[in-house]
């Protein structure tokens, strides 16, 4: 070929192949998205629902003695159906003069911690881990201290809102 | 055959070509010796249907809401004496379906089939044991009780020591930030579509790959190969059989291409297939009925008297969460993810040819620790829940 | 006949009024504890092979039998004439233990255990007895069954069973003096908390002492050998010994941490006294060995390979250097005092850079954690290339190094085995039945659980 003909590029032609492929991947395309989208977005849409808190009263704590947890359950509202509120177990402890409200989650696994009398420390009993009387994590594998419920404390009657002062 | 069968037969044939499918099917050439190994892939496969069958029986009597899980499932097993048969059943498979695994896996480690070519149809496996993992914990949240509530709480919280996405990836899974109807609606979709569509194609390749280059076997069906060594008297090599199908033609490795003897599948290794899964099957049915499927009190979240027990399956992963100290939690993720990877490189990193177990201590001895490992783990932590 | 009986009836009176009527309430004393001492951990140093050997003796001739090689059958041999010829000895300071020592010093704990752990001390004594018959059986139908390897390895694989069962049951005992539960349920007995970590730790033990012990007893062998074919095969079963010895003590990390954590949860005060207490020195010393014990075989390992130019010589002494590493890490301590408990008594409970008493790297968690985890790690890469070095060994040419470190193993095994004797029957006093039952006077004094640490503890 000589250098002139260099100079004059022919103009590209799509062929009946290439036509075929770019359509069908087109299509797929198409589809992906259009089953794709939808999919996703609900698989993920529980991340994004806004939580809306509430309050709700737990009762009276004057009767709950000093150094001793007392164990209340308290009743929220969950955000799906079909049992309109589900119960979550609230121990209220005064020590040292201030009044703490904790919840039973562990902040190693989230199984259900107790308190246990004749260790005097709360104890979960999925891995043994230990938390004092105020929550502090002091033995075992939890990494964090118990949870506390965001509260408040009118007269003696204490509510309590379903979020914890830090998230877990 | 001759008659009306015959022509009815044929006409069968013209229209499917059934008679060349059952001859490739049944009369395959499988190796002769220890032959026995062999029916262990043939039992998981037995038993994962034996799973999707009484699965399927049991969506006929399950409901997935948070409120009448429990309450179905009680009332089968108070009015039901056959539905609760069915439940014990798909209970007592699954358990021994993992335990049936774990040995089909270490009999092809041992015997070393997973050298080339045969290296995707030990990929394929590893994807199944983890496929059928996933199978067995999804379907412990089911009951809704206090111990697949509890299950969940724990099973869906391990994923959250991932670095950076862990609380995202257990929001996903819960569908939002606490275990709830979503989490059961989800877990019940996975169980019974999302795993079994992946699991069901993943079983069709992995048997077509066996059959595309036969089975393995064991070494010792290829003395043939055997290398001499100082003080060892190697008998003489039997005269070589004719390569029947489904062994290549052109062999990659001469040394393991086809073993000396073979015999046909059918009626040989499908008797021995039949005979331990129809024990395994009786087994499991015995089981059932005198056992049968436990379920405990229905849910309670704001328990403070229950203590959650892991399943037997899941008892070396919780022994791990027990010594496994604060500061080192993501190790809990780091062992079994690590643990699975090697098991996936595992035909890439034991590249050479030899299949002797007993001439390959460098693959053998990381493999029985491994094993030894997690055998340990699951003695220790039984131990530990008989004194909670 | 008569003057007989005017003889023998004053001195049956005599016996019969002057001994007590019941079992002595226990001695305290000195003496009575280091007798009972000495000669337990004398036991446990020989029946510890005994039992090693009998497991693992059926199964290198079960290897030797499919790698059809000679040398797996000599060894298993050597190991069967070893078990015939000290089993009467070990055996004969057990029952010198039992009869004389537990019976007449300690008697009431003694016989309290016993009517405790009944059924398992029965079990034991048959698994003895059956024992003891199949080790003779194995080692003498030796040569008259050569030509039925599968009816021989049989009985050598119920010899395996049996000295498993016996180490078992006595583990159960041994496991309820430090965590007693329920006496009157027997699988709440068999299974209190520690019974299986102990049990998984002596039988991984047993196996791991007597792959070291051989190893040994080969490096002494090999020096004295003459012929080319004994050199050959010494070499190679010190090889093998310490080879076996180190992949199962791999395994003890995670079991021995998981022991410990038995203990912390299910009595206390033991568990307190090992980690920060009187014994916490003694544990870091245990630490240390098992570190040193590792960098041995290490060593040995690279230094084998480099004797014969084998490949991997390089990399096993680069892992060496990082087990030295790790064994620095491990023996660092905590509290630079006696006991934590002195720390907390000067006020100086800050690290020592700030002129306090702690040395925050010598922390159980998470830094000998890490280092215990480093120990696994490094030991079976070390193990995994030197497997893949081997087919360039030939056997026979070791030099007097390698067989120097095989026996320096063997002297460090059985010193971590009497410290951590030590350490668990130090940590148990002054009980024998831990909360129930006091060396001293060893009346019942039965007490509720220790408590665990208080809230100030870290």
């Amino acid at each position: 070929m000589d250098s002139f003909a260099m100079a004059r590029p022919e103009p590209r032609r799509l062929s009946r192949r290439q036509f075929g492929i770019l359509g069908t991947q087109l299509a797929g395309a198409l589809v992906a998205l259009a089953l794709g989208i939808p999919i996703i977005g609900f698989l993920l849409s529980p991340l994004f629902r806004r939580q809306t808190y509430v309050e709700r009263m737990v009762g009276d704590i004057s009767s709950v003695p000093e150094r001793e947890p007392t164990k209340f359950e308290v009743a929220f509202p969950q955000n799906a159906w079909p049992v309109p509120e589900v119960k979550q177990a609230v121990y209220v402890v005064k020590v040292n003069g201030q009044t703490r409200v904790l919840s039973n989650v562990c902040s190693h696994m989230q199984c259900p911690v107790r308190w246990e009398t004749a260790l005097r420390q709360f104890l979960c009993p999925c891995h043994g881990g230990l938390y004092d009387i105020t929550g502090q994590n002091v033995g075992g594998p939890p990494p964090k201290p118990l949870p506390e419920y965001v509260h408040r404390i009118d007269g003696t009657t204490l509510y309590i809102e379903n979020r914890f002062t830090e998230d877990i | 055959m001759g008659g009306w069968v015959g022509s009815a037969y044929n006409w069968f044939d013209e229209r499917t070509s059934m008679r060349s499918l059952l001859r490739k099917g049944l009369y395959e050439a499988v190796p002769v010796r220890g032959a026995w190994f062999y029916t262990l892939g043939s039992a998981t496969l037995v038993l994962i249907l034996l799973q999707l069958i009484t699965g399927i029986f049991l969506t006929l009597l399950y409901v997935p809401s948070v409120k009448e899980a429990w309450e179905s499932l009680n009332y089968v097993q108070q009015h039901d004496a056959f539905g609760s048969i069915v439940r014990g059943i798909h209970l007592w498979s699954a358990y021994i379906l993992l335990f049936v695994i774990g040995l089909h896996m270490v009999r092809t480690f041992f015997s070393g089939s997973y050298k080339r070519p045969r290296e995707l149809n030990w990929v394929t496996g590893v994807g199944l044991f983890v496929l059928v993992l996933g199978m067995a914990i999804t379907g412990a949240f089911l009951p809704w009780d206090q111990a697949a509530y509890w299950t969940a709480v724990v099973v869906t919280n391990i994923p959250a020591y991932t670095p950076f996405v862990g609380p995202f990836l257990r929001a996903l899974w819960r569908g939002g930030d606490a275990v709830g109807p979503v989490t059961l609606s989800r877990t019940f979709g996975i169980h019974i579509w999302l795993l079994p569509a992946i699991l069901f194609p993943l079983i069709g390749a992995h048997l077509a790959l066996l059959r595309k280059h036969g089975e393995f076997g064991s070494y010792v069906n290829y003395r043939g190969a055997y290398r001499s060594r100082e003080g060892v008297d190697v008998p003489p090599a039997p005269p070589q059989r004719p390569i029947e199908p489904p062994y290549p033609a052109t062999p990659s490795d001469e040394l393991w291409a086809a073993p000396l003897e073979t015999e046909d599948f059918y009626p040989y290794q499908t008797f021995k297939d039949g005979i331990v899964s129809a024990g395994l099957v009786l087994l499991i049915f015995a089981l059932a009925v005198a056992i049968g499927a436990p379920l405990e009190a229905t849910a309670d979240p704001a328990t403070t008297s229950y203590t959650p027990v892991p399943q037997w399956f899941y008892l070396p992963l919780d022994q791990l969460l027990v010594l496994v100290p604060k500061q080192l939690i993501p190790l809990v993720l780091v062992l079994p993810t690590g643990g699975v990877l090697l098991m996936l490189a595992l035909p890439f990193i034991d590249r050479g040819s030899e299949r002797n177990p007993f001439e390959r201590p460098a693959v053998m001895v990381p493999g029985a620790f491994a094993v030894l490992f997690v055998v340990i783990l699951t003695l220790l932590g039984s131990g530990r829940l008989f004194n909670l | 006949m008569s003057p007989l009986i005017a003889v023998v009836t004053p001195i049956f009176h005599l016996l019969a009024t002057e001994l007590p009527r019941t079992a002595p309430q226990g001695s305290n004393s000195v003496a009575a504890r280091a007798a009972i001492g000495s000669l337990f951990s004398l036991h446990i140093l020989i029946a510890g092979l005994i039992s090693g050997a009998g497991e693992i003796g059926p199964a290198i001739e079960w290897l030797g039998y499919m790698r059809q090689r000679r040398r797996y059958d000599r060894l298993a041999h050597g190991l069967g004439r070893f078990i015939t010829v000290y089993f009467s000895f070990s055996s004969f300071i057990a029952i010198l233990l039992i009869t004389v020592l537990l019976v007449g010093l300690w008697g009431h704990f003694w016989t309290t255990m016993v009517t405790i752990a009944w059924w398992p001390l029965f079990i034991e004594a048959w698994s003895f007895v059956l024992q003891v018959t199949l080790a003779y059986l194995w080692y003498y139908t030796w040569d008259p069954l050569r030509n039925f390897k599968g009816l021989h390895m049989a009985i050598g694989g119920l010899l395996a069973i049996a000295s498993f069962i016996q180490v078992y049951m006595i583990d159960i005992v041994a496991s309820y003096m430090l965590t007693p539960t329920n006496p009157n349920n027997p699988i709440r007995l068999a299974l209190n908390p520690t019974s299986y970590p102990l049990t998984v730790h002596r039988t991984v033990g047993n196996l791991a002492y007597i792959g070291f012990a051989f190893g040994g007893f080969c490096a002494i062998k090999y020096l004295r050998a003459r012929t080319a074919e004994d050199k050959a095969f010494y070499d190679w079963g010190g090889s093998f010994g310490l080879l076996w010895g180190v992949a199962m003590t791999l395994l003890q990390p995670v079991i021995g941490y998981s022991y410990a954590k038995e203990i912390q949860l299910h009595t206390y005060g033991s568990w307190y006294k090992m980690m920060r207490g009187t014994l916490s020195t003694v544990f870091l010393w245990q630490m240390t060995l098992l570190g040193v014990m590792f960098l041995v075989a290490t060593f040995y390992f690279a230094r084998r390979l480099r004797t014969d130019e084998a490949r991997g010589a390089g990399l096993l002494k680069a892992m060496s250097v990082g087990m030295v590493l790790t064994t620095l890490l491990a023996a660092m301590p905590y509290h630079l005092a006696f006991t934590y408990d002195q720390v907390l008594a000067a006020g100086l409970n800050k690290p020592f850079w700030d002129g306090g008493l702690i040395n925050p790297l010598g922390a159980m968690i998470p830094w000998k954690v890490l280092a215990l985890m480093a120990y696994t790690l490094i030991a079976i890469a070390a193990v995994v290339w030197y497997l893949r070095g081997l087919p360039g060994v030939i056997w026979g040419t070791a030099r007097r190094g390698e067989q120097r470190l095989l026996m320096l193993m063997t002297v460090l095994t059985m010193a971590m085995i009497v410290t951590m004797a030590y350490i668990r029957e130090n940590g148990r006093a002054p009980d024998l039945i831990a909360g129930q039952m006091q060396i001293q006077g060893q009346q019942d004094v039965s007490q509720p659980h220790p408590s665990p640490a208080p809230a100030s503890s870290p």
